[in-house]
């Protein structure tokens, strides 16, 4: 059984957003959701690096560890998504995730929170494949016709990967041993420089 | 035929009061770590359909350079 995740190659990474517009465009996201954002350190400076960053699909998801209606659910696949209709716009699944992923949608006035939206890696939600409920509460679902994420679909420079997690470290360490030294998106280098 | 059509309205007017007091009789009741929502038919579908994660491990793969 596949883990599906995320990897963005920050040495690729170039900025774009192309991957924010693929997912706002394919999954009619609203103003002011982003599912998808890409966090630049260093800007402006030599050597900085970009870095899109979505829900991870954690395995051991912190945001269901504090939702209190247990509105997520985990497919086979490792891909984290939740129900709507559970869901009761609490904002605690937001305190919990490190990657800032659950959005709330501004939908009545005093900025009364919404539903939580996130990236669901394009797999929709519990409402009927393909229908149109789907993907007015949830976006796309492309994975169920066998496609990738529209994010790394789209992606120019092949910077942000998705899919089994074996295939794609497997990519991963492929190209940094093409590039020849050690990869520099992450580790004790890149978080503490060379000495 | 005077006396008709106020009746019907009232009796319309009386028909959408009681129908705005309407609460719904099927409530979730929550229990710690249960999803009780619509069970997603895309689970049963990756897990049976050899031809879609065929489809889908394609599609990874498709991402190495060329």
């Amino acid at each position: 059984m596949a883990r599906m995740k995320f990897l963005c190659d920050a040495d690729r990474c170039i900025e774009c957003n192309g991957c924010v517009t693929a997912c706002k465009n394919v999954n009619e996201v609203p103003w002011g959701v982003n599912r998808r954002r890409v966090v630049t350190l260093n800007d402006g400076l030599p050597g900085e690096k970009s870095i899109s960053v979505a829900c991870m699909h954690c395995t051991d998801a912190p945001c269901a560890a504090v939702c209190p209606v247990d509105c997520f659910y985990t497919t086979d696949d490792g891909i984290v998504l939740h129900d709507k209709d559970l869901c009761i716009g609490c904002g605690y699944c937001f305190y919990a995730c490190p990657f800032g992923a659950p959005q709330f949608p501004k939908t009545e006035a005093f900025g009364v929170r919404g539903k939580m939206d996130k990236c669901t890696f394009c797999a929709g939600g519990p409402d009927g494949d393909g229908s149109e409920e789907e993907f007015t509460k949830y976006g796309a679902n492309r994975i169920s016709e066998g496609k990738l994420p529209a994010c790394a679909e789209m992606c120019a420079t092949k910077a942000l990967l998705a899919g089994d997690a074996d295939m794609v470290a497997d990519i991963y360490r492929e190209r940094v041993m093409r590039r020849g030294g050690r990869p520099q998106t992450w580790g004790w280098s890149q978080a503490y420089g060379e000495g | 035929m005077k006396r008709t059509i106020p009746r019907i309205l009232i009796l319309t007017v009386i028909a959408l009061a009681l129908a705005g007091c309407y609460e719904s009789a099927s409530v979730t009741r929550h229990e710690p770590g249960v999803y009780k929502g619509e069970q997603d038919p895309l689970v049963n579908k990756l897990a049976n359909d050899d031809g879609l994660r065929e489809q889908l491990d394609q599609r990874f793969d498709g991402q190495r350079d060329r």
